[in-house]
């Protein structure tokens, strides 16, 4: 099998074997990437029906995509073969890192936040695992637990009854279907079909047996196994076991499923709140097998509830979650993430029902697209950088200055605006993403200059109506727009004065700094230039200066009001030179005329001495009413009024420099809405993209 | 005789916690003995190089005591059983 190649995966080298069949490193020779690959066995006594099954869970399972669950790359057959390419995990299993006396309860507490979350995504798309074991279960290095082989479980076999009793009786110890009969909800010993429930029953035997190394069900054969998972009690979890994890474990090991927790969700929820109550001491007996670097060790989490109101704020040497509700009074602080890494740029996604968080970092380690789907307690550490330039561009990716959604009738879809200056797009959720070649190649682009902060592209701005029409801003290059879905693109820079050059209104190059567009009246557009205040009422064709009685018109922030096409926020700062509040006052000014009159709003703000600056993307505003409007400044204060600026509060001080502030609604954090899976376009219909060529996933 | 890398602790999440990563087979390139690093250990080659395979600028490998720099970058040659130190320069970690 090694050297052969199976779809475009050349077999690298054996790295297990399970009951189902054998697994391979191999290589991915089109998207250039290690994949994991598991050949099922011709003798696992698959018939056609079963073989048709199998590919379709398969297939249902690569829709997954969670941070820990291991993906599911493509399913395929060989020359009668079946073979399956996913994520490759390195990491130690569970089953072995709990064997002995078990891991200490915090550690049980963070891998089985995980593993519930897990869970409850596979659940909310309608796949149940069938064979939750520790053995399935991976923890990298960096503590990030991995689920394995959703939804293949068991499609193998005439029977899961016979096949795995027989297996467990017979080889106790080596066999790989050993210990998957443990595992075994009662109802499904009596025939019944595997559900969510015996899913969370299966995973109270995962925190069992990861709490004290020992299964809570044993016999010395099969039968001796079911009779105790039917009729006997587990023996109970005393100290250091938390009285609320042994409730949890208890709760999920009942007898009749519906005395279970009926939710995934329900069950992190609960394992969160024991880990918040902090209940859980180290101890002397610590864990030993946990990973040598751990990314979220010291971090404090916001305990994140449906209708919180969550600030996402990017430092340049890290970031924070900040949790309130609707009444935005009280705060309280998650984080630092990243320590150290800067983040520029950040975004809440809950379109299709997700409450995904993404986030850029950029280090002397290069420069990553990260996300969360749980507030902050996880996130991706991919092993390659997703977003890459291309060899023959001879570029390099120095930072990721902006995140921007898709529409939300396409859930898939983001774009990054990158330095050096360049835009990215995603059609499926982050998992390839692709240059968009249109404005690459513009002929502009060689006389782009970069401005004080890099050649970067920080704006990205969606037509709300015309899903061709899109706008981009960079520094300094100017305004671009597409009216074609991003093969072409123009420059839309006239009326905007560039002060740093001999022209004084060039076709491009301006160093625009910032646009903003309302969407309810998208054929306007308000822009901060470096040196200029300008609004354009058609579309970017030309552009008229509206800096009517502010102190300053240089600046860097702008945001519409959410709900007022005529009122826009800015901070101005006194002059290139000298980027602070003018005067020494820290000062918000507001139009509600569209530009044709600016007022201060100062109420609450420092007055005196504060020689702030506020950087492009450091203030946003939230959708309550009456709406909020929240900025950071580069000395590392946050600040917030809750009644459209009238009156300021400090939410925060001493944080690093802040450069990015976004807001996040969470309108389902655990229950409610269930999430609906992007539609798939129906085979005439080719999704829309803006690349000209590009890396596509391959076909499921 | 194997040569030796000699790994910082921020990358040791993608060499399984090793801090040191011994290459079997005899490199004689940098080039060579870091493509057979990151073939063992993918994830590592992102966070030390550049999408066009430069080593990033804040990033220093030394050969022995000798910053490869000076040595001829990623065809510095490298002798059998040498040490490979992998780490951040002193410059990194600026920004505003």
């Amino acid at each position: 099998m090694i050297g052969q190649v199976l779809g475009h995966c050349r077999v690298v080298a054996k790295i297990g074997e399970g009951g189902m069949g054998i697994v391979y490193r191999a290589y991915d020779e089109v998207l250039h990437r290690d994949v994991a690959l598991k050949v099922v066995k011709k003798d696992a006594d698959l018939d056609s029906s079963s073989s048709e099954r199998l590919l379709h869970e398969a297939r249902a399972s690569s829709s997954l995509s969670h941070p820990n669950i291991c993906t599911i790359h493509e399913v395929g057959e060989n020359e009668g073969e079946l073979f399956i390419v996913m994520e490759l995990v390195e990491g130690k299993s569970l089953h072995s890192m709990c064997a002995g006396a078990g891991l200490p309860p915090e550690s049980v507490l963070r891998y089985g936040v995980q593993i519930a979350s897990a869970l409850a995504r596979a659940h909310d798309r309608g796949i149940v695992h069938r064979d939750l074991k520790t053995a399935n279960i991976v923890i990298t290095a960096d503590g990030l637990v991995k689920v394995l082989d959703f939804g293949l479980a068991k499609q193998v076999g005439s029977g899961i009854f016979e096949a795995t009793t027989r297996s467990f009786a017979s080889v106790q110890d080596a066999s790989s279907m050993s210990g998957t009969l443990p595992y075994m909800a009662p109802e499904i010993l009596r025939g019944e079909a595997a559900d969510y429930c015996s899913d969370l029953w299966a995973l109270g035997v995962v925190l069992y047996e990861a709490a004290s190394g020992r299964l809570p069900f044993e016999g010395r054969t099969g039968f001796e196994i079911s009779s105790a998972i039917m009729r006997e009690v587990p023996n109970p979890l005393g100290p250091p076991i938390p009285p609320g994890l042994w409730s949890i474990i208890q709760r999920c090991l009942a007898k009749e499923s519906i005395q279970r927790y009926q939710r995934a969700s329900e069950v992190q929820a609960a394992l969160e709140a024991v880990q918040s109550a902090g209940i859980v001491s180290a101890g002397p007996g610590s864990d030993l097998n946990a990973p040598k670097t751990t990314i979220l060790h010291s971090v404090r989490h916001a305990q994140v509830r449906n209708g919180d109101f969550l600030l996402l704020v990017g430092t340049t040497k890290g970031a924070f979650i900040l949790r309130s509700n609707a009444q935005r009074s009280r705060w309280e602080v998650g984080g630092p993430y990243f320590h150290g890494h800067s983040v520029y740029a950040m975004a809440y996604d809950d379109r299709g029902g997700q409450h995904r968080i993404w986030a850029s970092t950029a280090s002397y380690w290069g420069t990553l697209l990260r996300s969360s789907d749980d507030f902050g307690k996880s996130w991706t550490n991919p092993q390659q950088a997703p977003i890459k330039f291309p060899s023959e561009t001879g570029a390099s990716l120095k930072n990721i200055w902006q995140i921007a959604l898709g529409r939300p009738e396409e859930p898939n879809v983001l774009f990054c605006g990158v330095e050096p200056a360049a835009l990215f797009e995603t059609r499926d959720a982050g998992e390839t993403w692709s240059l968009v070649q249109g404005l690459f190649d513009h002929p502009h682009r060689p006389r782009w200059m970069p401005g004080n902060g890099g050649l970067a592209l920080h704006t990205i701005v969606l037509d709300p109506v015309d899903d061709q029409r899109m706008y981009v801003a960079i520094s300094a290059g100017g305004v671009y727009r597409t009216n074609d879905g991003g093969l072409t693109w123009t420059p839309q820079n006239q009326g905007i004065r560039a002060v740093t050059m001999p022209e004084k209104y060039p076709v491009f190059g301006q160093c625009v700094h910032k646009i903003a567009m309302h969407p309810a009246r998208p054929e306007r557009l308000f822009l901060q230039s470096h040196w200029g205040l300008y609004c354009s009422d058609n579309r970017a064709e030309n552009w008229h200066d509206i800096a009517n009685g502010v102190p300053s018109d240089f600046g860097f922030a702008m945001i519409t009001h959410p709900r007022n096409p005529d009122c826009v926020y800015i901070v101005p700062v006194e002059s290139d030179e000298f980027r602070c509040a003018c005067d020494g006052r820290l000062r918000v000014y507001r139009t509600r005329n569209a530009g044709a009159s600016w007022e201060p709003l100062s109420r609450g703000l420092p007055q005196k001495r504060a020689y702030e600056t506020v950087l492009r993307d450091a203030m946003t505003a939230d959708s309550f009413d009456p709406v909020g409007i929240y900025f950071g400044t580069r000395s590392g204060q946050l600040f917030g009024s809750r009644d459209e600026g009238r009156t300021w509060q400090k939410i925060l001080e001493g944080l690093p420099s802040v450069v990015c502030v976004r807001p996040a609604v969470v309108g389902d954090a655990f229950g409610g809405v269930r999430p609906t899976p992007p539609k798939t376009p129906a085979p005439s219909q080719e999704p829309k993209s803006l690349s000209k060529s590009k890396t596509r996933r391959p076909n499921r | 005789m194997p040569v030796t890398f000699y790994i910082p602790g921020a990358l040791q999440e993608f060499t399984a916690g090793h801090s040191r990563v011994q290459i079997e087979h005899s490199p004689k390139t940098l080039s060579e003995a870091l493509s057979a690093l990151w073939s063992i250990y993918p994830g590592v080659r992102d966070r030390i190089a550049t999408e066009q395979g430069q080593v990033r600028e804040h990033i220093n490998i030394f050969i022995g005591d000798e910053n490869v720099r000076y040595m001829g970058g990623l065809a510095s040659p490298v002798p059998d059983g040498c040490e490979i130190s992998i780490v951040p320069a002193v410059s990194g970690g600026g920004g505003l």
